[in-house]
């Protein structure tokens, strides 16, 4: 498993405590009820703490699944393992 | 606190069986940041309950500020920003910012205001409120420069300190204040003008954790420490007294030792709200005295109780002023010049804060300033605290007496011409009876603090009782210095709060609180909800008086036994309130 996929699974667990392990990896907007606006927010958030990112709110509503954020920070230069 | 951080921390303490605490917080804005980093510091200032903040649909600040009154919140914190007064005062609305707009824009800001003060004039006075007046800067709407006041604004800013002005007068609402030194505004950017456009998310994350810090701190305030002991040379004043002579030390403008000046009117403007103020000073005690007797003096030598002038270890010193407080280390703060010397009391007294005075770091010492208000501050100051330096000074006296009597003990207790003043049921409106609750150590039942709203609901309950207790004696008041809550039925009576403060000990004080328990109510027994705690050692052998051993936990005690053991009583009561 990659650094970041690590990470970025730390940063689900934070946000949607109920998912277990298996869940955080797979886990969409559609397949997460509390996955809302406002959890999209605090998800972005925790990501740029993490990440020393900046995500743009323009993105955010692409970004709706454990794998489209994980590329798009691997294609924005955070792909380190 | 990073968001991670405060996640974390609201994560740690969830689905605990700890009590909970309620707090609403009202807001115009989405208040994503804001409600998570005020979760997560109210919940390190309470660790030992569960929090939850919860907010009302945004949008309409007063009509929120309306519901507090039905609402089971046990708190509030409300952040009020320029567009909760008129939507064309922040970005989100295209409203118009032209002269005629200004015009309906002032007119409907004041009448809202109007409403918000009424409606925090609903606010029940056991929800304690934290209240944040704006802090985003105003969009550009007037017609003059952005560094220059328009009269627009100046009528803007004017009413919404109006606002605050009168419902400061309420003692449960709290405003923070933003020009405080000690929370300038940092460098970081406070406004997010891209997450207000795109999400309506006004405050940057580092603005939202700041602000919510600010509002738990209020909202639960530190118990302020209670002494000062100071060192004397280069702190108190400027110069070694023993060697250029009491006269030549100084703490003026003229002599460029204005700090020692400025020092010395805090620790005066700190004993008349009742900090008790010691001096611990390796020194000549003639030469201390010669120079407290100058005229020009700001802390007058009958301020500083006790003095503690002589060449002994500094530690040693601050043991004898603690034992005279009768206090305990960790509600009192030591200042002084030298590092060796604060290393020193600090290696005795770990738990102490202690703080070197430095002359020549004026940038520091101007902080210092700042932070002993803060260390020392309260929300309100009551009549006890202006007792309380005399009070120890004539606890002496009274100590002194004691002993000089000897095996005649009851004699002196006999000639105290000791008065009680036991009041019933007034402790919900006085605001002493919790503080003393929450800052008492060595003479408290269990230990328990209490929140305003927790100590609201705790009086509120079916057959509750509460009892306060003044003493005075011929050597001068104490004030309200005991109080007693629990419930009583004619079957029984329980006590599950009793605190006493230490400056009332050796007065059977104790005594005749239980005394007159027993007489108001007919319950044969009273069960007193003891718990030991680290410092509560007094009340444990007070207890062992009566028990024969001493209490682990909760224990009855008999009216027969109690009339069996109970010392005599001397003082003379006398019925205030029923």
């Amino acid at each position: 498993m990659t650094d970041l996929r690590h990470r970025l699974a730390q940063c689900f667990s934070l946000v949607f405590p109920g998912l277990n392990e298996p869940e955080v990896y797979s886990a969409s907007s559609a397949s997460v009820a509390a996955w809302d606006s406002m959890a999209a927010i605090i998800l972005a958030n925790v990501i740029e703490e993490e990440f020393q990112v900046k995500l743009d709110y323009n993105v955010l509503p692409d970004l709706v699944s454990f794998d489209l954020i994980e590329d798009y920070l691997k294609s924005n230069g955070n792909g380190t393992s | 606190m990073q968001f991670r951080e405060a996640l974390k921390t609201i994560q740690e303490n969830s689905s605990t069986n700890r009590p909970t605490c309620r707090v609403l917080l009202v807001t115009g804005f989405t208040p994503l940041h804001l409600q998570t980093f005020l979760q997560a510091h109210l919940q390190r200032l309470l660790p030992t309950k569960q929090l939850v903040v919860s907010t009302r649909l945004y949008g309409d600040l007063a009509e929120t500020l309306f519901g507090i009154e039905s609402s089971t919140a046990d708190m509030c914190a409300v952040a009020l920003e320029w567009p909760d007064l008129d939507p064309r005062l922040g970005f989100r609305q295209l409203g118009g910012w032209g002269p005629r707009e200004i015009a309906d824009i002032l007119v409907g800001a004041e009448s809202r205001l109007v409403t918000i003060r009424e409606s925090l004039a609903a606010v029940p006075s056991h929800v304690p409120l934290a209240f944040s007046l704006p802090t985003l800067a105003l969009p550009p709407i007037f017609h003059t420069p952005s560094w220059q006041l328009s009269a627009a604004e100046i009528r803007l800013r004017n009413a919404v300190g109006e606002l605050a002005l009168r419902i400061s007068e309420k003692p449960n609402i709290r405003f923070i204040n933003a020009h405080s030194q000690q929370v300038a505004e940092p460098p970081a950017p406070i406004f997010d003008f891209k997450g207000e456009l795109l999400a309506g998310l006004p405050y940057t994350s580092s603005h939202a954790d700041r602000l919510g810090q600010l509002l738990a701190q209020i909202l639960v305030p530190a118990q302020p420490k209670k002494g000062l002991i100071t060192d004397l040379d280069d702190t108190l004043w400027a110069g070694i007294a023993g060697e250029i002579g009491p006269q030549s030390v100084s703490w003026d403008l003229a002599s460029n030792t204005q700090l020692h000046g400025l020092y010395q009117q805090l620790l005066r403007a700190l004993a008349e709200q009742g900090v008790l103020i010691g001096v611990a000073s390796k020194n000549d005690p003639d030469i201390v005295e010669a120079a407290f007797r100058r005229n020009d003096i700001l802390l007058p030598r009958d301020y500083v109780f006790p003095v503690e002038v002589h060449w002994n270890a500094k530690s040693e010193s601050v043991a004898k002023i603690l034992d005279t407080w009768n206090i305990d280390a960790d509600s009192v703060v030591f200042v002084d010049d030298s590092s060796s010397e604060i290393a020193e009391v600090q290696a005795a007294h770990p738990g102490m804060e202690c703080i070197r005075f430095d002359a020549q770091d004026y940038a520091g010492a101007h902080s210092l300033l700042y932070r002993l208000r803060d260390l020392f501050a309260k929300p309100t100051i009551t009549e006890e605290d202006g007792m309380r330096r005399e009070s120890l000074r004539t606890g002496g006296v009274f100590r002194a007496g004691a002993q000089q009597h000897g095996a005649s003990y009851e004699n002196f207790l006999r000639e105290a011409e000791s008065k009680i003043t036991p009041d019933f049921n007034n402790a919900a409106a006085n605001r002493r009876s919790l503080e003393l609750v929450n800052k008492t150590n060595q003479f408290n039942l269990n230990g328990i603090r209490y929140t305003e709203s927790e100590w609201h609901s705790k009086l509120s309950l079916p057959g509750s009782f509460s009892l306060m207790v003044s003493y005075r004696d011929k050597y001068g008041p104490l004030g309200v210095i005991a109080t007693l809550v629990g419930q009583a039925t004619d079957a029984a009576l329980t006590v599950n709060t009793w605190v006493m403060s230490c400056r009332a000990f050796g007065r059977r004080i104790e005594h005749q609180c239980l005394k007159l328990l027993l007489e108001r109510f007919p319950a044969p027994e009273i069960l007193l909800e003891f718990a030991p705690t680290k410092r509560n050692g007094y009340l444990r052998e007070f207890s062992e008086s009566f028990l024969g051993q001493k209490p682990d936990g909760p224990f009855k005690l008999s009216r027969t036994v109690f009339l069996e053991k109970c010392p005599m009583l001397y003082h003379q009561v006398e019925m205030d309130h029923d």
